[in-house]
């Protein structure tokens, strides 16, 4: 200890502050949390409770326009139906294409197109894709509720847009969601 | 014409999925890797494992049973003794149903979206449903369900096309019953619809979302919702197997029962 100079302990304390200032900023950066929807908790979504009416808090309590939280279309899960529960309403008349006559969003947010090898004749005999036109989407949840097991395939879920969130510290939405849907997770675990 | 509950056959732990019957009445169960099988009192007559959880079953003419699985199917005689195994992940992706039409066999190949046509020592023969637009069945539900009815003819539940299809055994598409619609109990609602079938004198077909189980006559004309609200609200791809004088027997798949259910006489 006796030859430890006053210059070796400044030395020592500029590097443990610069070490520490790294550290702080790192952790800082690792840090970022973003709000998130989990599908598994979100009433819309989650599995067991069939014949319940949508949830629309997302629409309702977010502080964003329209709400940051939008519907969100995983194709690896979608069955491209001809009948899509979550695009029309289905138990509305039947047009004479067979088709329900209704569609199910209120903003029309929801475009449907054949895809594949397309048989003009028959609507039943294609594979039809559907694109959420998030500019239109305000999360109201309509098309995830429709969408989930068993009715249908459970490929609509609700996401929050990052680029829309203002990563408020409180959500608006979390204070209100009755399911705890609403999670704060790390930056590198939120789904975009 | 109306349909009575006369019966719950529970004793599945995780799973039950395929059903048939034979010529005795005798019901046949695939589930828990297990074939289970049932007098016409529910008693429990015998069970025996199979190699890999079993998605279907079928009893042919001689007595012996196929349990359709994934990637193969187990043969076994009347008292559950392996007789032989088809082995083809090829060919037998995931096996939901098994059929006979005089010398060959059908199974419904989930990973193919069609129904193969093998003769009795496993030779494939031809594809039925394959032959379209969409390159086999709309099955968004997973499972691919067909029953063969007297005559040899094949109906097939076509789910994504709310239609039950009737084909030759060489593949000809002959025609088909039914179409979407979200009202009227005589069509079929949902994305998919109807799930599985079963044949006699009449067709049977289960839904999922409202689950129910129904009957028409060949001309696609609903004879009869023979039950709803008994079923789990979540339930899908309920198996069904028409028994003797008229029974029907319909699996709760989240319940894990068979119900098997009996026309009223009028």
């Amino acid at each position: 200890m006796s030859n430890v100079t006053r210059r070796d302990l400044f030395r020592g304390t500029v590097l443990a502050a610069m070490g520490g200032g790294a550290l702080f900023l790192a952790r800082k950066a690792n840090g970022q949390v973003v709000w998130q929807v989990d599908a598994s908790r979100c009433i819309n979504s989650r599995l067991g409770e069939a014949g319940v009416e949508a949830c629309n808090l997302c629409t309702t309590e977010c502080v964003v326009a329209l709400s940051a939280v939008r519907a969100v279309n995983e194709y690896s899960r979608c069955g491209r139906c001809n009948i899509c529960p979550a695009y029309f309403n289905i138990t509305s008349a039947v047009n004479e294409l067979g088709q329900p006559s209704e569609k199910l969003c209120p903003r029309d947010a929801i475009v449907r197109k054949p895809i594949g090898k397309v048989d003009p004749e028959d609507p039943a005999n294609n594979f039809y894709e559907y694109v959420i036109d998030e500019s239109k989407c305000d999360g109201c949840g309509k098309c995830v509720m429709k969408c989930k097991e068993p009715l249908g395939l459970g490929s609509i879920v609700l996401r929050v847009r990052h680029d829309r969130c203002v990563n408020c510290n409180r959500c608006a939405i979390s204070e209100k969601c009755p399911k705890d849907a609403l999670r704060q997770l790390p930056v590198g675990q939120a789904l975009g | 014409m109306q349909y009575r509950q006369v019966q719950t056959i529970g004793g599945f732990n995780t799973a039950v999925r395929g059903l048939a019957t034979d010529c005795q009445g005798l019901l046949y169960a695939a589930g828990d890797s297990e074939i289970k099988v049932f007098d016409t009192a529910g008693r429990l007559r015998r069970q025996w494992a199979t190699a890999r959880p079993g998605h279907s079953v079928g009893v042919a003419d001689d007595g012996s049973v196929y349990a359709g699985e994934e990637g193969q199917i187990e043969i076994f005689d009347a008292a559950g003794k392996p007789l032989r195994a088809w082995r083809n992940t090829g060919m037998l992706g995931r096996v939901t149903a098994i059929g006979f039409v005089k010398d060959s066999v059908l199974a419904a190949d989930t990973a193919d979206r069609s129904i193969r046509r093998f003769d009795r020592d496993g030779v494939f023969l031809n594809k039925i449903g394959k032959d379209n637009p969409v390159n086999g069945f709309l099955i968004p539900n997973g499972v691919l369900d067909f029953a063969v009815d007297a005559h040899g003819m094949i109906h097939a539940a076509n789910p994504g096309k709310h239609r039950v299809e009737r084909y030759s055994p060489d593949g000809a598409l002959l025609g088909h019953i039914g179409k979407f619609d979200g009202n009227d109990p005589a069509g079929f609602t949902g994305c998919c619809n109807p799930t599985n079938i079963a044949v006699s004198d009449r067709i049977y077909v289960t839904e999922k979302a409202v689950p129910r189980a129904k009957a028409y006559d060949f001309n696609g004309k609903l004879l009869a919702v023979i039950a709803s609200d008994v079923f789990d609200a979540n339930v899908k791809n309920m198996s069904i197997a028409a028994g003797l004088n008229g029974r029907v027997y319909v699996v709760d798949t989240v319940k894990l029962a068979i119900l098997a259910f009996e026309p009223v006489a009028a």
